[in-house]
């Protein structure tokens, strides 16, 4: 089974995560919007996932309260046994 | 006809597509894949009997099998087995590029949501068919275009309603899936056990 990595961000609710679409489409980062990975609580449904090489500038769109977030988690993806580590 | 289909690595059903396109294709002879692990061998020799061709299983010296299938040999009818879990007899008909009645925002991000969780959830329907608005999913700018592709090239079969391509004229920004008129697209639901509407 391929073993893929990703930066996740959720919201707390879904108009977060639409504004935070717009933000992560205007910066040009390749994101994509997924339902909310059941390993991570869930706060609302969707979730935005993006490369872990984009990592610094999703952190620096925190910081700069560009995009609003509940939590950002680095999520495996590895068959049966998908893992959510919360990143701070 | 000799052909070596190499199915080593690849994840469950990609070795069954992989051998049935083969076997498909080839008009009389021999199709030899080779597979890594025993859920595979099992799956791929399922497909050997559910066409009622014959064949044989090697093992390798590292535990990999070679599935000798011949084509042309028709053995009696055995037991009457299915071709593994690969798809659900299901079809899954979007009549809208938004999920659900409501504000369009929503219906956007939902539907991208949808379509991404009937990718990541094998297994796959057989069909998914698309028209109306749907039609733009399948269609270049369309944000979900990688799960669609990913979907068809595991072999599920999309299909875009014809008419509404040409009504919204967008036939020639068809980027996923093949065009269907209004039969195949009833065909489609009438045929599987199952139908989910979505729009």
């Amino acid at each position: 089974m391929r073993k893929e990595i990703y930066g996740v961000t959720t919201y707390k609710s879904t108009h977060h995560t639409i504004q935070a679409e717009g933000v992560f489409k205007s910066k040009g980062i390749s994101f994509r919007t997924i339902p909310t990975p059941r390993e991570i609580t869930v706060s609302c449904g969707l979730s935005i996932i993006f490369s872990l090489d984009d990592i610094d500038k999703v952190k620096e769109m925190v910081d700069s309260n560009e995009i609003d977030i509940d939590g950002i988690y680095k999520y495996t993806k590895d068959g049966f046994n998908n893992r959510a580590e919360k990143l701070n | 006809m000799k052909i070596e289909v190499d199915a080593r690595g690849q994840l469950c059903p990609k070795p069954v597509i992989m051998t049935k396109k083969e076997l498909d294709n080839l008009p009389n002879g021999i199709v030899t894949t080779i597979v890594d692990n025993e859920v595979a061998k099992d799956n791929v020799s399922k497909l050997a009997i559910s066409y009622g061709y014959g064949f044989t299983v090697d093992k390798g010296k590292n535990n990999e099998y070679y599935i000798h299938i011949t084509k042309g040999e028709v053995v009696e009818e055995g037991p009457s087995v299915c071709i593994p879990d690969t798809f659900k007899d299901l079809t899954i008909a979007i009549g809208s590029d938004k999920m659900g009645v409501g504000e369009e925002k929503l219906g956007n991000i939902l539907m991208k949501s949808f379509i991404y969780t009937v990718k990541e959830t094998a297994p796959w329907p057989a069909t998914m068919v698309f028209f109306n608005s749907g039609v733009y999913l399948t269609c270049e700018g369309s944000e979900i275009l990688e799960d669609l592709k990913a979907l068809e090239s595991e072999g599920v079969e999309i299909i875009s309603c014809g008419t509404c391509l040409d009504f919204y004229n967008i036939k020639e920004k068809l980027q996923a899936g093949e065009i269907g008129n209004m039969y195949t697209i009833y065909e489609k639901m009438r045929n599987a056990n199952n139908t989910i509407n979505l729009g």
